[in-house]
């Protein structure tokens, strides 16, 4: 087991030669040299180095020293030399301290008392603290309460220690008394705690004895009962149970909420009944509305979360109380009582759960908050998930989220149509009102994404005459008068063009950065498309009702063409339901005015830019399509983009599904765990207490208590020979990775036939990595062997190198002898694991990530698939890009690949191939991370491993 | 609901200051510290950071972090409430808050979270208290000063008196006749008042306690105390003072003994005792006689104190042999006292000398345990009985001192192994030795010059041995120990026979006596 630390203080000044400075200021008798000295030496041995001298200097110079700082340090001191020798037995000079310890167990000055009975604690030799049991004991009556306070900890910790029973034979009978008369709220808990871990049934009689009285106790001593109980309640088929959740209901209404938050998780952990989950689901509730603390709120989000998992017909019940944490402006909060609400709708409440969200929404026009935007989004998106679910509530609400459509946050704006979008196929009774709706709102849309969706849906759902007739007219009111653009016009458009074009010019700087799509491909972006993810507002929001115009005027001719399209959709549209031919004509002639003045546009010099090929030949396809029309083509644009789309959604709705039941599968019992009858007593308030070892385990996790030996036959290869087996000493590494750090194991043999003297094994570092320890010195016997573990300290994730040399020497050799060891190379694939994220941030990462590293494809694998999966094993990371956009063969292959670190770090790789005529495959690999030395590692990885084929 | 540390680290993730409340090994928190910067994230209004096994409690000082790590059941509320308590008491104890300044009063802060966090629970405390906590201001400090001064001034005065009319009586007495029995009797006075102080003012000898444990710690611990003694203040007329003080240690001794501290016996360096540890015994009755001396002879010559100790020991190695009698027979000395184990039949052993069980059916305890049967004490005994007295004559001359150490030794016994442990100044290197009967070596770590003769028998009853060093005070040299053991004691007391209470023969025995110094001072 390795030795304890308790205190860090960071210190880069040290160097062993101090040791003797600190030597004669320690035996000088100034008293302020006297203290630093000390403080010096504890923190020179916080450094590693050991100063074996220093003790005996420490006990005739420090030891009788009166004043009270140099007491402190020398406890302190005390704390962290070690007391035991290489065997674990205890030093026999620790013995030398006893009596100072003593003594300062009897000082007049309660604080210096005080703060030895606390060291007491730490100490774990029962040699020292033999002799020193009765002068704690009597401290227990001292009438001071600091001293009564640590003197009962003291007892504690000792009583605790192993054979600490022979130690202090009575002290869970003096404990108690001590408790009964004790009246410091701190002693007593103190008190109380050393009786719930050692004697546990004394403490339960002092509680039940109490039980009255617990309501008034102090908090501290409440925070212990609870915890007791909660301990006392572990064991099975406790049938006083109702005793002690009585006591936990009168503790509810204690002042301190840290106890009322303590009684509720007791409560949970108590029983499973109704009552109980819904007294501490509402007492959940009640900290989530009166604590203004965000982490309060966000951690009892968790809490209310886990019950959820546990008793959600519960918790269904208090889905208006979780609701009403709305009100903390912390969007953190916001979004997990989102997600928590979520999972909690039923038929029955979702109604009044909409009405909130949707009061909510309205909240956020009226207010000036400054995130605002942000919160419509996710509310929308709230609101979005509870129409999927329950499509009856989808009226109630959508009308009112259309008129955001206009939205000036782009993103809320796109989820309102996208919603829109998805309502309006799913819910077909609504879609008169939702078309005269969108209709009517049209003009207010600003943003190209949102204007391009919202013609989509224009052109695909508008069906009776009527609507028909008001889209086409909508949209030609919102292009204006054609043409856009005359030759009067150029003069002043030039002019008016001019400011314009550096504006431009940056966007296509900019734009030069190559972006990933959605669907993994790694395109260069056109300034075009640039300006559709940007909402171009500069030139938009000169005219107010023109939008359509001033979009285009603005060089989009992606929206140019969706306008087209729709269009052409109407025209065909209203063939068939206008029985005049002539209005038909008269609209059809229309339109392709709208598109032949587009197309002049695109080619005329006002724009910086002409129209791009894709547009263009698009437009032009439409245009040729209104003079040609034909029942094929007719059936395509008519009824295919529609069946297209519902199987989009149906393909959505089939994942998550699979999803849900990929989930549930994980909860299905295992093969061997018990069954539940329910007509028989039930077990399942036991199943929770046995979750409740966990809070056990939870404490040993996170000091780090779990470190598995894995003996296994994998071991083996991860041996590393560090020397030559001709050299005079032989070393071979066990090198182990846990997740910030790595033991080597180092055994070292001579193989000579003398002793080395003075051996050390020396290393340094590259990379991230920092050495725990100083080296240490031993002395080989002839053909001897001596494992040395090494500590080194893992920062990030990084290829790190590892080098070193054993020095030593011998009898007959004066100087020292060195061999220098083999380079240990730290493998990157320890650090990263899979991951996920969503498309969004991947793309955020991508853009903001400094590090890239390209590595050309170099390879002998022929299929594109094979060579990706290639890379994923060999990345240890995960393909972002879903299966069905990797299926098929078309010589082409772009995916994401994503993993994390566990320092949290991000690594983005981007894989774009192409198979060339020659069979072979050619392309780059992309890596990207916030850090240089992810990229530069995966990179070499990479590198390393693509070849493949072997 | 634990705290596992309280830290302060930089922005930059350099780990400040920790001070952790539960046992985890120096890796992992190293680990925890230096994960947490990249774990923060920027732009979020909450201030915790949950991992997978641990929770972080943080809150941002200028540069720095303020940093709990809890584990994941911890109680949030409770850790807020500590963190904010530790938010203040950081600037009062950290006036600047860079590292620097951190790392500056490093300590101070460790002993401020001491105090509001107790092995990982949270206490109860206000700034202002913890600031009372550790200022350490003790009232009852004060007045238990005031009271020791004020009785250090009694004793002083009570002292004088008891020198003066010590005088007097050495006046009148040096008018009736010359001889030597004056110094004897004279500060068997002084040691009687002493006594009676040394039992009301049960603090005084803390730190002279150390004495007592540890005759090798005592030689140098008496020097560095900066307590004011008794002796240091009156040098003139200390004799009694220092007599009270020896005293007063060998009662510590007792006392403790009394209580049953096994410890005090495990302690004790002696290096004789040591070197001639008795084999295990073979005989399946042993009798281990062992006398032990304590004495403290004056430079000057007179005896502070002369004690001698004995214990009688049976180790038994078989049940069956332990329903014996044995019949002892010593010297008669005059001061020689007898005290039996309770489980002794008294009268038995007044009258004939024969040591029993007193309830015949109950055997003596058998074992690898040697059980002590018998104590004795014999005090009172004049310098003339002295088995070993040491002279010491340090001389200063020009740059150097000279010091002439010479022994004497009675002619009643053999000493073995013989070591005198002369104090010496802090010294550079070894002192030259010019001339020495046996053989020496320097202790440099303790400087202590030890002069060591195997066997002191009627060929070299005296020796004497010389030595240099830089100049020295003569004081530096005292107190001299001295550790021998010898195979014959002063009452001589001898097992003669050993008689079976039940029929059979009387089992096989041996018995061993020695006499050794348990502390054996010239001051």
């Amino acid at each position: 087991m390795e030795k304890p630390s308790t205190l860090l203080v960071h210190f880069d000044k040290g160097s062993a030669a101090m040791a003797g400075e600190i030597k004669a200021d320690l035996e000088g008798s100034d008293v302020a040299a006297k203290v630093d000295a000390m403080k010096r030496a504890v923190m020179l041995l916080l450094n590693g180095e050991t100063l074996p001298t220093l003790f005996i200097t420490v006990v005739r110079y420090v030891l009788p020293s009166e004043d009270h700082t140099i007491q402190k340090l020398l406890l302190l001191y005390l704390e962290i030399i070690d007391k035991r020798d290489a065997a674990g037995r205890g030093l026999p000079e620790m013995i030398l301290i006893c009596q100072n310890l003593r003594n300062n167990l009897h000082h007049p000055n309660e604080y210096i008392r005080g703060v030895t009975l606390r060291f007491l604690c730490r100490l774990s030799e029962p040699e020292v603290l033999e002799p020193l049991v009765p002068s704690i004991l009597e401290n227990l009556d001292h009438r001071h309460h600091f001293i009564r306070r640590h003197a009962l900890s003291a007892i504690s910790s000792i009583y605790r220690l192993p054979h600490g029973d022979q130690l202090v034979p009575d002290a869970p009978e003096l404990v108690e008394r001590a408790l009964a008369s004790e009246q410091d709220a701190s002693a007593r808990r103190n008190a109380f705690l050393m009786l719930c871990t050692c004697a546990q049934e004394r403490a339960v009689a002092y509680l039940l004895s109490n039980a009255d009285r617990v309501a008034e106790w102090p908090d501290l001593l409440q925070m212990a009962a609870v915890d007791l109980i909660r301990k006392v309640c572990r064991s099975p088929n406790r049938a006083d149970k109702g005793r002690y959740i009585k006591i936990i209901i009168a503790l509810l209404s204690s002042p301190s909420t840290a106890v009322v938050y303590e009684c509720a998780g007791a409560l949970v952990s108590l029983s499973s009944a109704p009552t109980a989950v819904r007294a501490a689901a509402n007492t959940y509730c009640e900290l989530l509305s009166s604590q203004s603390d965000n982490n309060v709120k966000l951690i009892v989000l968790d809490r209310l979360n886990e019950l959820r998992t546990s008793h959600r017909d519960v918790m269904v019940d208090v889905v208006m109380d979780v609701l009403r944490a709305l009100a903390s402006p912390n969007l953190d909060v916001k979004r997990k009582v989102l997600d928590l609400v979520l999972d909690l709708l039923t038929a029955r409440n979702v109604e009044e759960v909409v009405l909130y969200l949707k009061k909510e929404v309205v909240k956020t026009q009226a207010g000036e908050l400054e995130k605002s935007g942000e919160y419509r989004q996710m509310l929308v998106q709230a609101i979005h998930a509870c129409a999927v679910e329950y499509p009856e509530v989808a009226g109630s609400v959508v009308h009112l989220l259309m008129d955001f459509l206009g939205d000036t946050n782009v993103a809320a704006a796109v989820d309102v149509v996208l919603f829109v979008r998805e309502i309006i196929e799913t819910n077909p009774k609504l879609r008169v009102s939702m078309i005269q709706r969108l209709i009517d709102t049209f003009y207010q849309i600003r943003a190209s994404r949102v204007c391009s969706c919202a013609l989509w849906i224009l052109g695909e759902y508008s069906l009776s005459l009527s609507e028909v007739e008001n889209a086409i007219s909508t949209i030609k009111q919102c292009l204006g008068d054609v043409p856009f653009y005359t030759v009067s016009e150029e003069g002043e458009a030039t002019d008016s063009a001019k400011p314009a074009q550096p504006v431009v010019n940056s966007v296509t700087v900019s734009s030069r950065r190559p972006v990933v799509l959605a669907d993994g491909t790694y395109a260069t972006q056109s300034a075009a498309t640039e300006a559709i993810s940007t909402p171009s507002v500069a030139p938009g929001s000169l005219s107010s009702t023109l939008n359509l115009r001033s979009l285009i005027l603005s060089g989009d001719f992606f929206l140019a063409a969706v306008i087209s399209c729709t269009l052409t959709k109407l025209v065909l549209r209203l063939e068939e339901v206008q029985p005049s031919m002539v209005e038909v004509n008269k609209a059809c002639t229309g339109a392709l005015l709208v598109m032949t003045s587009i197309l002049q546009l695109g080619q005329s010099s006002y724009l910086p830019h002409p129209i791009d090929n894709d547009s263009y030949d698009r437009i032009v396809l439409c245009v040729r399509l209104l003079c040609n029309t034909g029942d094929d083509v007719r059936k395509v644009w008519l009824q295919s983009c529609r069946q297209s789309f519902a199987k989009m959604l149906a393909e959505k709705q089939f994942r998550e599904t699979e999803e849900m039941k990929a989930k549930a599968q994980i909860s299905h019992a295992q093969p061997d765990d018990l069954i539940d009858f329910y007509h028989l007593k039930s077990r399942r308030g036991m199943s929770q207490l046995e979750l409740e070892d966990e809070v056990q385990d939870d404490l040993k996790a996170a000091t780090g208590g779990f470190t598995k030996d894995a003996y296994d036959a994998n071991r083996l290869n991860r041996i590393l020979q560090l020397t030559g087996f001709s050299d005079p000493v032989y070393a071979e590494a066990y090198v182990t990775v846990h997740h910030y750090d790595i033991v080597l194991d180092v055994t070292i043999i001579n193989r000579t036939k003398e002793t080395l003297q003075n051996l050390c094994l020396e290393l340094a570092t590259m990379g991230d990595l920092k050495l725990v320890d100083r080296p240490q010195n031993y002395t080989l016997a002839p053909e001897s062997s001596k494992q040395i573990r090494a500590n080194i300290k893992v920062s990030s994730t990084e290829t790190g190198v590892i080098f070193g040399n054993i020095v030593y020497e011998t009898s007959n050799v004066m100087e020292r002898s060195v061999v220098v060891l083999n380079d240990i190379h730290i493998d990157i694939m320890d650090y990263i694991s899979p991951a996920t994220c969503a498309d969004v941030t991947f793309r955020n990462m991508w853009a903001e990530f400094e590090w890239e590293n390209k590595v050309a494809v170099n390879t002998v694998i022929q299929n594109e698939k094979e060579f990706l999966d290639h890379i994923i094993k060999s990345t240890n990371m995960k393909c972002l890009t879903p299966p069905s956009a990797l299926d098929g063969e078309c010589g082409f292959l772009a995916a994401n690949l994503y993993a994390k670190s566990v320092f949290g770090e991000d690594a983005l790789v981007n894989i774009s191939i192409e198979k060339q005529f020659d069979g072979k495959l050619s392309g780059y690999i992309r890596i990207r991370s916030k850090t240089q030395g992810i990229a530069l590692s995966l990179g070499d990885k990479i590198t390393l491993k693509q070849k493949g084929g072997s | 609901m634990v705290v596992l540390a309280a830290s302060i680290i930089s922005k930059s993730g350099k780990a400040l200051v920790s001070r952790q409340f539960v046992d985890m090994s120096r890796i992992r928190i190293e680990g925890l510290l230096a994960a947490f910067p990249k774990l923060v994230g920027t732009g979020k209004q909450h201030t915790y950071v949950e991992t997978e096994n641990v929770r972080y409690v943080y809150q941002p000082i200028e540069g720095l972090y303020l940093l709990l790590i809890t584990n994941k059941q911890s109680n949030i509320l409770e850790d807020l409430d500590t963190l904010r308590l530790l938010s203040k008491l950081v600037p009062e104890y950290s006036p600047s808050l860079d590292e620097e300044g951190v790392c500056k009063t490093a300590f101070e802060l460790i002993f401020a979270f001491d105090e509001a966090i107790c092995l990982g629970n949270k206490e109860n405390v206000t700034v202002q208290q913890v600031k009372q906590y550790c200022e350490m201001e003790s009232h009852e400090e004060k007045a238990h000063k005031l009271m020791m001064q004020s009785k250090i001034n009694e004793t002083r005065d009570v002292m004088k008196k008891k020198a003066s009319e010590l005088d007097k009586m050495k006046m009148e007495r040096g008018k009736l006749d010359k001889g030597g029995y004056s110094a004897i009797s004279g500060p068997r006075v002084v040691e009687k008042a002493f006594g009676d102080m040394s039992i009301t003012g049960s603090g005084f000898g803390s730190g002279s306690g150390l004495g007592g444990l540890s005759m090798d710690m005592d030689s140098f611990a008496s020097k560095p105390k900066g307590r004011p003694s008794a002796a240091a203040t009156a040098p003139g007329k200390g004799l009694g003072m220092k007599l009270g003080k020896t005293q007063k240690t060998n009662q510590f001794l007792e006392s403790l003994k009394a209580e049953g501290e096994v410890i005090l016996e495990d302690v004790q360096p002696s290096s004789v005792q040591s070197r001639v540890s008795p084999l295990p015994p073979s005989d399946p009755v042993t009798v281990t006689i062992e006398e032990k001396l304590n004495v403290t002879v004056k430079r000057d010559g007179g005896v502070n104190n002369f004690d001698v100790q004995g214990t009688l020991a049976l180790q038994v190695l078989n049940d069956t042999d332990g329903f014996i009698q044995l019949q002892i027979e010593n010297q008669d000395v005059p001061g020689l006292s007898f005290k039996t184990h309770p489980n002794i039949n008294k009268d038995l052993f007044n009258s004939q000398q024969v040591v029993g069980a007193k309830d015949p059916n109950r055997p003596f305890p058998s074992g690898q345990n040697e059980t002590p049967l018998v104590k004795w004490r014999i005090h009172g005994m004049d310098e003339s009985s002295l088995p070993l007295s040491v002279n010491c004559w340090p001389s200063v001359s020009g740059n150097e001192t000279y010091v002439n150490i010479e022994y004497e030794a009675a002619e009643m016994f053999d000493l073995h192994n013989v070591v005198i442990s002369i104090p010496l100044p802090a010294l550079r290197e070894a002192p030259s030795v010019r001339q020495i009967d046996g053989e020496w070596r320097y202790d440099s770590r303790n400087s202590v010059l030890e002069w060591s003769i195997l066997l002191i028998d009627q060929s070299n009853r005296s020796g004497s041995m010389e030595f240099v060093v830089p100049p020295a005070d003569p004081s530096t040299f005292f107190p001299i120990s001295i550790g021998f053991s010898a195979s014959s004691t002063f009452s001589d007391l001898k097992v003669t026979g050993i008689r079976p209470l039940k029929d059979g023969n009387p089992p096989k025995y041996s018995q061993r006596a020695r006499l050794v110094t348990a502390n054996y001072q010239v001051v």
